[in-house]
């Protein structure tokens, strides 16, 4: 069964908006729905105006007969403060799920956006993470607590209704301008855990938006890793980027080098950020292979090679109006792949 | 990238740029050139010296082929350093390169310091995977080292044996760091799966740290095999069980205390007391010269068993016996053969 009527939470984030993008050629009718304005224009898309906080959700799925949503607004990490975090993570989550429930509810399809944070990083933890190795005793107060409540609503909510398949993707981190790792890998210095050279695996901003795609257009119920092929480290995703490591930050006692972190500089380290950096986690995403038949186009290593390539280019201008910031977006894509051609 | 046609080369070929010399203060162009072909004369002196040397004396006082290792540990070095983020390290995080340009340095302790004498290393299979189970001894994992030095410089094949740690030291600061770049896994049943089925060489101590943190008065007995989970791993993998007994280990650090208290304050599994440790502090951490000897057995082959057989937990212990007395046999043997413990 193809959807037809899609709603997509959380389509004002860049990666809902490539959502989007993707899907109105796929979809009769798509429905967008965030705090914000949307940065970009996609004129196939009724936009609405809703927070997943509030319980209008139910009543927005009920009037605009949505079969399939595509529930993106998850923050992993943000410049709020972490209680936003869990508002929009869990109480937002709890709010979706309400109103796609019921013997009233038309949605027969639910797509969640979860992340590679609900396992935390760990020294003790075993190479390769597949999807059961959830560990249940996280600290409080924490992106990981937050995504692991999450999808136990998630799940809970699955057991409950047998008329919605609910798939849940647990993306991998993702290096651009806009994401926390990001920045702080593209800094001339970056400080370092001392001692420590992890193993990162990411995932490239096209296929985070390619699986929820996939996920949306077929029916794979379940929970599915997706992060590229191959690992790159620490030191050597610093010296692509043109960077410095910089051993200075002590390997125990993590939360002072965060404190430190955004006094002095200008990166907020979240927690599950720090472990991530300090011991590496790695996810083993051969059951999105084996349901999905399709993998992540780009492995670890070309995703940091294309961070590196799109750091070459100019920056864009700040989105004036949308058709504006489509077209510099569209101009700069030009560019890279002119360059990537030329190289 | 890859340029598979002349013709691709061509079209992405650049002019040699022509730099101009740098300007400032430079030495004279005959200090330059001595500067340049000083390691080459010292090299031409040093083996012209040997050569007389011998004659003299008419024995060999400077071998020049430990002369040429070392040149080539160094020249190895600078190479490494030059490859800057162009190399790929598989999932764990093993670099091989520079893992084989190390082991020349542990080559030279396993020959000159130690004097490890192997016996049977042509029971370790060149192709495919096997388990390879040893006793654990010494407060550091040397003989770990030792085992997989001898794998791979006595062996016909060369291979890279890839060793199980507990998870607790994955989490240490250097150590993680390090154990991850030499290939080392965690000790968890999914990695282990994980090795064998990608057809390597894993190398297991069941002891654990009860067996490296055992007094001097207890050497050379053998602790309890874990739960087994060796076996069973084995056995749903298909791979058979090579059982090494390794002799020399329990005389590098003679342990006659161990300070519980310190060891719980630093998270470690044993705080050691030696002769020399922490009495002398640093240098009291170098190992006693033992002789060794290390025998790789013959192969416990488990092919015949169904995978379902692991789950059978009397058959299972049963061969973690058989393993445990195929190696302390093993270890009377070679205690045997040695005629000292410093000869």
């Amino acid at each position: 069964m193809t959807p037809s009527r899609v709603l997509v939470t959380g389509v004002s984030n860049p990666l809902g908006a490539e959502v989007a993008r993707r899907l109105t050629a796929q979809v009769p009718r798509l429905f967008g729905c965030d705090v914000a304005d949307p940065v970009s224009a996609i004129e196939d898309m009724d936009f609405v105006h809703a927070d997943t906080r509030l319980s209008v959700i139910g009543k927005l799925v009920r009037q605009l007969r949505i079969d399939t949503v595509v529930h993106l607004a998850v923050l992993v990490e943000s410049r709020h403060d972490e209680r936003a975090v869990h508002e929009t993570d869990v109480i937002g989550t709890m709010n979706v799920l309400v109103g796609c429930s019921g013997p009233s509810s038309p949605v027969r399809h639910l797509v969640v956006k979860s992340s590679q944070a609900i396992y935390g990083a760990g020294g003790g933890d075993p190479s390769f993470f597949s999807e059961e190795m959830i560990n249940w005793d996280r600290p409080v107060g924490d992106v990981t607590r937050d995504l692991l409540e999450m999808e136990q609503l998630v799940s809970e909510f699955a057991l409950r209704t047998n008329q919605c398949d609910v798939t849940v993707l647990r993306l991998g981190y993702r290096v651009s301008e806009d994401t926390c790792l990001g920045r702080y890998l593209s800094l001339p210095i970056v400080p370092v855990f001392a001692g420590f050279d992890p193993r990162l695996q990411l995932l490239h901003e096209d296929d985070a938006a390619e699986a929820i795609v996939r996920a949306t257009l077929g029916r794979h119920p379940g929970a599915f890793n997706v992060a590229g092929e191959g690992v790159v480290l620490l030191s050597q995703a610093i010296d692509i980027m043109g960077g410095r490591p910089a051993p200075v930050l002590p390997p125990y006692w993590r939360w002072l080098s965060r404190l430190g972190l955004r006094t002095l500089g200008r990166v907020d380290l979240p927690r599950h950020l720090a472990d991530f950096l300090s011991f590496g986690s790695v996810m083993d995403c051969s059951r999105l292979e084996q349901e999905f038949r399709w993998r992540p186009a780009y492995s670890s290593r070309q995703t940091m090679d294309s961070l590196a390539l799109g750091k070459t280019v100019e920056a864009i201008e700040p989105p004036s109006p949308p058709q504006e910031y489509e077209l510099q977006k569209f101009l700069q894509q030009r560019r890279r792949r002119a360059l990537r051609l030329s190289n | 990238m890859i340029e598979a046609t002349p013709r691709e080369r061509r079209r992405n070929s650049k002019k040699a740029e022509i730099v101009a010399p740098r300007q400032g203060f430079r030495l004279p162009r005959s200090v330059r050139r001595l500067q340049r072909q000083a390691p080459m004369y010292a090299l031409q002196g040093l083996s012209s010296l040997s050569t007389r040397l011998r004659d003299i004396t008419g024995r060999e006082v400077i071998d020049m082929r430990r002369v040429m290792e070392v040149i080539q540990f160094i020249y190895q070095q600078r190479e490494l350093a030059r490859r800057g983020p162009n190399y790929a390290v598989d999932d764990y995080g093993f670099d091989p390169e520079w893992t084989e340009s190390f082991l020349t340095v542990f080559k030279t302790i396993y020959r000159d310091y130690w004097r490890v004498e192997t016996t049977g290393v042509e029971n370790v299979p060149a192709t495919g995977r096997a388990l390879l189970v040893a006793n654990h001894a010494g407060v550091l994992p040397w003989d770990g080292t030792m085992i997989k030095t001898a794998v791979f410089s006595e062996h016909p094949h060369p291979r890279h044996v890839r060793a199980l740690v507990a998870s607790q030291f994955m989490g240490m600061p250097v150590m993680s760091w390090f154990l991850r770049r030499t290939g080392q896994a965690v000790g968890h049943p999914d990695d282990t799966r994980r090795l064998l089925e990608r057809d390597q060489l894993v190398l297991v101590f069941p002891e654990g740290t009860r067996g490296t943190g055992k007094s001097f008065k207890d050497r050379y007995r053998l602790r309890r095999f874990g739960r087994g989970g060796f076996v069973a791993t084995a056995i749903r993998a298909g791979a058979p069980i090579i059982p090494i007994s390794v002799v020399g280990s329990e005389e590098i650090y003679p342990m006659i205390g161990d300070l519980g208290p310190v060891a719980r304050f630093f998270g470690l599994p044993y705080f050691p007391v030696t002769p020399f440790w922490p009495w002398l502090g640093p240098p009291g951490m170098i190992p006693l010269p033992s002789k060794w000897r290390i025998q790789f057995h013959e192969p416990i082959d488990l092919s015949d068993l169904a995978p379902k057989a692991a789950e059978d937990q009397h058959l299972v212990m049963s061969l973690a016996d058989e393993v445990r007395e195929v190696i302390q046999r093993g270890i009377y043997d070679n205690l045997k053969r040695r005629r000292g413990v410093f000869l």
